[in-house]
Parts: C-alpha cells; structure tokens; sequence
C-alpha cells in the first residue's frame, strides 16, 4: 500500500512537471507570436496555434491529474457545515451522479473525437482527433479518481485527504 | 415547463451536484450531459461545445497569461514593493493596510484585466499581510481582498470589456476610457467603508514611513509602478492588442525579477508556475462547464424567452437599466461572469438599442454589474477563490463582505442614472456619443 | 402531420440582413418545416456547423467555403483572390455546369446539399495609413490583419501585403494603436465594428466576393418530396436574391458614408491586383488540389 501511495505521488510530480511545460510553451510560443509580428514584421500562425493548443490540454490535463481536491471550486457552504456521516453520503451521491452520467457518456465521447479524424488544424496541420483526444484523457482520469472517492466513501476510509471544510477549526 | 422536463432536471441536477460538493465545472458538464440524455439528444455534443468553444476563444488567453504574470510578479517581489509604495502612502491612516488593500487595487488595475487574477496574486499577498499577527480578522480580510479585485476590470484593460465589445459591437478603446472614472469611484466607496469599520472595529494604523524615505519607497518600485504604462502605453500607444498585453505584462514581470531585482530562482520560478497551472485549470473548468451549459441554455430557447418578457413591460430608459441591473444582480447570484456576458447580454442590447440607451454606458454598467457577481452569494468566483487562498469559511467571508458589497451597490447606482460619469472621459477623446 | 424541425444555426447576428433572408424563408416554408433559428454562433461555433450537420446535430447552416475546404481542398478555388468578378458573376458560377460540378462534390463527400451562395459583400482593404495604394507592389510591407488560418494568410499575400493574423474583436485596437496598418473586410463589416472610426483610407481592391453556402443536410433534404424540394428552393432562392440586393444597396449607401466622415476612398489598378494575386495562387501548392480547368472555365463565364 505504501508503495502504491509512493508511485502514485512520483507520477502526480510528473503530471505537475507537464502541466508546467505545457504554461511554461503557450507562454513563449505568445511572446514569440509578438516578438515576431513586431520586430521582424512576420507573423507565425503556427504559435498562435500552439497556444490555444496548450490553453485547452492545461485545462483539461490539469483538472484531470493535477488538481487536488482542495485546488477544486465548489460551492461548500452546505458541505462545510455538516458532520462527517453526512459528508460521507454527500461524497457518495455526488461521486456516483458523476460516475453515472460521464460513464454513460464515454462511447458517444468517443465518437465525436474519432470522428473528427476529418479535419485538420489550419497552420501546424494536426489531426483534429489527436488534439481533442485530451478530452478521452481527461473523461476516463476524472472517471477512474471519482471511482476511487467513491470506495473510499463506500468504506469510510481514505477521506481524509477529502476533508475540505472550515480551514479555521 | 414541468417538473419532469429535461431542462427543469437539468438546473435542479447542477444545484443538487453543488449542494453535494461536486466541482462546479464538474456538476455544469454533468448536468448538461443529463439534459442531452433526457432530450434525446447526442451526447458527444457535451466534449463538441467544450473543446470548440475552448479552442476558438482566443480572448479568453488573456486569463491565464495575467495569471501568469500576477504570480511572477509575487515570486519576484515586485508586487511587494508595489505594495510597501501603496503603505508608504496611506498606511498612517486608520485602518491602514485595509486602504493600502483598496489603493492596491486602484494601482494593479492598471495592469491586469481580470479580477481572478487580482485576489489570486496580489489579494493573496494582502491577505498574508493583514493577517500577520493577529492585526486584521483573516474574514475581514479575504471579503475586502475579493470586493477590491472587482475594480480590476473596470479600470482598463479589461477580459470582459473586450468580450463585451465582442457581443454589442461598441468601441473597445472607448469602453476601455468609460471604465476609469467608475472604477476609482468603486474604490472610493470601499475605503469610505474601511474608514468607518476602522474606527468602530480599531484596526491598526501603520508605523508612517518617514517622508524622507518616500523617495526610495517610490523609486524602489518604479519599474513595477512602470507596469500599467508599459501595457497602457502598449495598448494605446500602437504595440499590442489587450490579449497580447496580457503576456507582455508576464514577461515584464519575469524579466524585472530576474535581471533588475535578481529575486527570482529557478525553483521559485517553478513553483509559481505550477501554481499558475492549478489556477488555470480551476478556472478553467469553469468556463469550460458554462461553455457546454450554454448550448442547453441556447437550445431551450431562454435568450429569447427573456427578451420577449423584458419588452412586454414598456419601460423608460433608466427604468430598463434600472430592470437589467436587478436581473443581472440576480444572474450573478448564480452565474458565473463569462456566461451572462456571451448569453444574457446580447439578449439585452437590442432592447437597450432601441431604447436610445448609450452603447459604451450600457457595456460599462454591464460590466460592474458582472464583476458585483463575483462577490455575491451563493456562486460568487472571488468568494470561492478568497476561501481557498484565505482558509475562512464561505460563510464568513460573505458576512463581512455584505457592508461593502452595498457600498458597491451604491456606485452602481450612480453609475447607471449618471451616464456622464462613465462618457467625460471617451468624450475627451473624441466619443461622439 | 408533424412539420419537420429544420435546426439552423449561423454566425450572423440577429440585426443582419441575412437573419432576414432566413426569417422570409421560414415563413414561406413554414407550413410544412418549423425552422429554428440560432444567431451569433450561440448553437455551434464558427466552422463547426459542418461537422455537426455530419453527425445530425444540426439540419442547415450557413457555412463559409473555406470551411468546405478544409475537408474538399479543390474547394479552395472558390475561396481563392480575384476568382469572381462581382456578385454576379459568382451567382453565374453556381447556376452553371460547373457550379453544380463543385456542388456534387460537397454533397457526395460530406452530405450537404448546397441550396445557394449568400452574398455578404467584397471584401476592400481599409488602412489606418496615409500611402497611396495602385497596385500589388505598393502593399509591400503593409501589415494587413487577415482572418487565422493558412487560407487566409495566403489571400493577404497574394495582395502583396504581409498578412498578420488577429482575432477580429481585437482588430478595432489593433487598427486604432498600429499594430496592424489594415484589415480587409466588406463595408458592411467595417460599419458594424466601427473600424472606420479609426481608418485613413479604403483601397477599394475587391479582391474577394464574401459569399457563404445555404446548406441542408442531404439525409434531410433526400428525404423530402420532388415537389418538396422544388418549393423549398424556389423560396430559398428567392430570399438569397432578396438577400444579395439588399447587400449591394447597403454598399453603395455606406462608401458615401465613409466619404463624409472623411475617409479616402480609392479604386486601384484591379487588373494588376487580378493578375498578380492569380499566379501567386498558381505557382503555389493550394492550386494543385483545384480540379483540372475550373480556372479557365470561371475566368470564361
Ligand atoms: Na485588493
Ligand atoms: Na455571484
């Protein structure tokens, strides 16, 4: 078990390394859009590219292995004030309304990413289904962590790190 | 509609996956998920509306990279000179950091177009400050950090000014010179709010700076007191658009911390980037949950059902403005800011248009009326943000922000039946309007 | 009998003319189709109306060429610099041999039927600069903002121009602080986003006929009646023609209204642009993919 929580940390510090590669080449690839727009006058369309790339895979990579449960915004006013018997069936309900409609949802996921196999981006020439196929990433990530969150409130165990309520008490 | 249909199911699935706990982003996608199932409709369409609507919105670039740039400019104390240069100056007065809080937001305004951006970097060193020793209650705080950050996008350059030119076809350079004058109104109804609670509630008064120092004060945070003129200058000077202004400020940032204070190290580089990341992705999933929200919303019809019920009532002018506040107000309870400008918005102008109502005025109250969202419970971005960054409950933090939020009523208020606050300026600059 | 639901779904905003053209057609059509009408990209984003037709999200659009082209490279002729004289003369193309050559490929290939080209005006090149502009080699340097995408790039070098690309929200400031020296638009266009209050000067270069495609899915409309189909058309063609003209008087009223608020409006030597710009196409790969002599025959009608 704790070489399971071992591994499990080593590969979050990897997603993180990513998640900041990812900011750190949408960044420079905008500076190099404008640097060269202005001080050469030609503009590359492909930087432009490369950055709305990297704004939608550090969106949906970081909220798929970066984020942790206390980086996430929810509205806790309810969830902060109860017991910790009400908060287990809260997590229960919750992870469950998700696990059921994204679950549900996965193959016709799946059909409108392959399908867009049709078309390609218009600068850096990439399959529209290769750069939307974070999505796949990101739905069956936030599957398989809510799978999780879901046994640990099933068994009453593991929660602790979900505890997210008064950071005053 | 009834009870069974599948939009009813739809809003009543958001706010029971809220209520539960679930990520708000999460409970918007799953909802709309919900509603294409119950509607018969293709589920693929929930990934179709989030991945196109994220990869076409390059304005929206602009958030991250201010993210960005507020970050570094906290690794590279920066914002901390910036904010010893805003003590020097009113921090001898009563309630002193509460006022530097305030005029912090007045000064970073001037650099940063997003309100997030505003309590996520500078407010979250506010909080740090006021906080220290015991001085101000950490919920006092965090609710003067989130309703000073509104002003943000009021004073130029401005996120959603430029998505609200977007939508109504106003000027973008106007809009951006009709948010001055009501920006520094809001901050000057908020310290009037500090002084007073400074004096009912003691807060401290901090140690003057000698006058003889405010030299090396003032000089010690130039190049980032340089920074509005660098992206204003920008902007209007004939170099960059708002966007780009955005990651022109990130790399003033980065490159005064490395070179000119020699305060930033690679690893503290990292760590504000990887805070950065976790920023973005938390709002992030925001947008992206209103995003694939909005094709339901857009399929059901609702722009056009509010459209035809706000005409139905045969309203004045200011009585219009006067309706659009309270429904916006409302909205923003509950809406998240983006959301309300592409959908609710545009079903508005056409009314406002024909009405004769000014179209820059009308962007300007619009916009107050959207940042005034993020501070009003129960879905209130700033009060989440503030949470996270302070650890107070949502709970408190909305207790005392109430005294200011009515404050910032007040000069919204002004704002709406006075157009010339929000016109002298454009109009000095050639708006006919 | 229930009417068949028509989704449509465009990026004009609800006060353009075409969202007229689109209410004429719903009403003469209405008792057989309830329409519904999105404006402003609010269903589905711009270029994403065709895939989602593909996949049955949606009934009608109304999609730009260049969208067809990226799925169809030999459509990138007819999105290509200096191809059509005027309005019609495009409108000439589609009603001919060659027209319907273009139209079966988009129907067998991506199961669309094409009812017609909507015109939305020429796109003139308006600067924010003084020079006197006659032909290609007086655009040497001129940073001219062109909508993203390699298509587009190449249709601002093939004026002469550097072509710079920028989000059109952002191209009020960018023309106002001289990041950009120009955009290319049609009038109507650089009224709506009052880029003439920050213009010099229009160079009326003509150099593109906007025009968009009236689509139906092809499951929908093989599904209809001949007699059906006739009706339909006839109404669909009827507010496109209703549709065009209200576009040209548009243009005509607005060049006057650009003059008296002071802008300079000039015609160039057309033919130099024209030449030019068509071998810059040719010399290029876009033009291997056009089907073999439909240059020709275009330049011919
Ligand atoms: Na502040
Ligand atoms: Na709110």
């Amino acid at each position: 078990m704790d070489k399971l929580i071992k591994i499990g940390g080593w590969l979050h510090r990897r997603a993180e390394n990513v998640a900041v590669a990812m900011l750190v080449v949408m960044f420079a690839a905008f500076i190099v859009q404008i640097a060269s727009r202005y001080l050469f006058n030609l503009p590359v369309g492909g930087a432009s590219e490369l950055t709305i790339t990297m704004w939608l895979w550090v969106v949906l990579w970081g909220a798929a292995f970066v984020l942790r449960e206390t980086d996430e915004i929810r509205f806790d006013v309810v969830y902060g004030s109860v017991g910790p018997r009400a908060r287990r069936v809260m997590t229960l309900l919750a992870s469950a309304g998700l696990l059921i409609l994204y679950g549900y949802s996965l193959p016709a996921v799946w059909d409108y990413v392959t399908f867009m196999k049709v078309q390609k981006s218009s600068y850096l020439d990439i399959r529209y289904d290769w750069l939307y196929s974070i999505y796949i990433i990101f739905a069956v990530a936030v599957l398989i962590r809510y799978l999780w969150i879901f046994i640990c409130a099933v068994r009453g165990r593991g929660l602790s790190e979900l505890q997210r309520g008064d950071g005053q008490t | 509609m009834s009870l069974t249909d599948p939009f009813t199911l739809s809003i009543l699935s958001i706010v029971l996956l809220c209520i539960l706990g679930l990520p708000i982003g999460h409970a918007m996608i799953a909802s709309s998920i919900l509603y294409l199932m119950l509607a018969g409709l293709d589920m693929g369409t929930a990934a179709e509306q989030l991945l196109n609507g994220m990869f076409s919105s390059y304005i929206l670039l602009a958030v991250p990279l201010f993210i960005v740039a507020a970050e570094l400019m906290n690794a590279g104390s920066m914002t901390l000179r910036l904010l010893a240069f805003c003590n020097a100056f009113v921090g001898r007065f009563p309630g002193g950091l509460a006022l530097v809080n305030v005029v912090q937001s007045i000064v970073f305004a001037g650099m940063s177009g997003s309100a997030i951006a505003d309590a996520a970097g500078a407010g979250k060193l506010m909080q740090k400050m006021m906080t220290e020793g015991g001085k101000y209650p950490p919920a006092f705080a965090a609710a003067l950090t989130a309703s000073t950050a509104v002003i943000g996008p009021i004073i130029p350059p401005s996120i959603p000014m430029v998505i609200y030119a977007l939508v109504s076809d106003a000027s973008i350079g106007f809009l951006f010179l009709a948010g001055v004058v009501p920006g520094l109104l809001m901050g000057l109804v908020q310290a009037v709010i500090v002084v007073f609670s400074a004096r009912r509630r003691n807060f401290p008064v901090e140690k003057p700076v000698p006058l003889r120092e405010l030299p090396r004060v003032t000089l010690d945070a130039f190049p980032a007191l340089m920074m509005p003129v660098v992206l204003l200058g920008g902007i209007y000077g004939g170099a960059t658009t708002p966007t780009e202004a955005a990651a022109i400020a990130a790399l003033y940032a980065l490159l005064i911390s490395a070179f000119l204070y020699r305060s930033i190290t690679l690893s503290s580089a990292y760590a504000s980037l990887l805070s950065s990341a976790r920023t973005t992705t938390s709002i992030g999933m925001l947008i992206a949950g209103a995003l694939v929200f909005n094709y339901v919303v857009t399929v059901e019809n609702i722009p056009s059902t509010l459209s035809a019920w706000l005409t139905g009532f045969d309203l004045s002018p200011l009585a219009f403005l006067l309706l659009v506040n309270a429904v916006l107000l409302i909205l923003g309870c509950l809406l998240e800011g983006t959301t309300i400008l592409l959908i609710i918005v545009p079903v508005l102008i056409p009314t406002a248009n024909a009405l004769g109502i000014d179209m820059v005025h009308f962007g300007v109250v619009c916009v107050v009326n959207i940042m005034l969202g993020l501070i009003t419970p129960p879905y209130g971005l700033l009060l989440f943000v503030m949470t996270n960054i302070s650890g107070c409950s949502l709970r408190r933090i909305v207790r005392e922000v109430l005294p200011f939020l009515m404050a910032l009523l007040v000069a919204l208020l002004l704002i709406t039946v006075l157009p010339g606050l929000s016109l002298w300026l454009p109009r000095q600059f050639g708006y006919s309007g | 009998q229930d009417k068949t639901k028509l989704r449509f779904s465009a990026v004009f905003s609800e006060q353009d003319i075409r969202a007229d053209m689109m209410k004429q057609l719903a009403g003469v059509v209405g008792d057989q189709f309830e329409m519904e009408i999105y404006y402003g990209g609010t269903l589905f984003k711009q270029t994403t109306e065709i895939i989602a037709i593909q996949r049955g999200n949606l009934e009608m659009g109304n999609v730009a060429p260049q969208d067809i082209a990226t799925q169809i490279p030999a459509f990138s002729i007819l999105t290509s610099a200096y191809l059509f004289r005027d309005a019609a003369h495009m409108r000439a193309f589609f009603a001919s041999e060659a027209g319907a050559e273009m139209k079966a490929m988009a129907e067998d290939q991506l199961g669309i039927h094409i009812l017609g080209p909507t015109y939305f005006g020429t796109r003139q090149v308006g600067l924010n600069i003084d020079k006197q502009i006659t032909t290609p080699a007086d655009m040497s340097g001129v940073k001219l903002r062109m909508p993203g995408g390699d298509a587009w790039q190449f249709l601002g070098q093939s004026l002469g121009a550097n072509p710079t690309p920028m989000a059109y929200a952002e191209v009020y400031t960018g023309l106002q602080t001289g990041a950009i020296d120009g955009q290319d638009n049609p009038l109507p266009n650089v009224e709506n986003m009052k880029f003439y209050e920050v213009m010099k000067q229009i160079v009326l270069t003509s150099h593109l006929v906007g025009y968009d495609l009236l689509v139906i899915s092809k499951k929908v409309w093989d599904a209809l009646s001949e007699d059906q189909r006739t009706a339909f058309q006839a109404a669909a063609d009827a507010a496109i023609d209703w549709s065009q003209a209200e576009h040209l008087k548009r243009e005509q009223e607005l060049a006057a209204f650009f003059e008296e608020k002071g802008l300079k409006l000039s015609t160039p030597d057309t033919d130099a642009f024209r030449v030019f710009a068509q071998q810059q196409y040719l010399d290029s790969d876009i033009a291997k993919d056009w089907p073999e002599g439909m240059l020709d025959r275009i330049n011919a009608m």
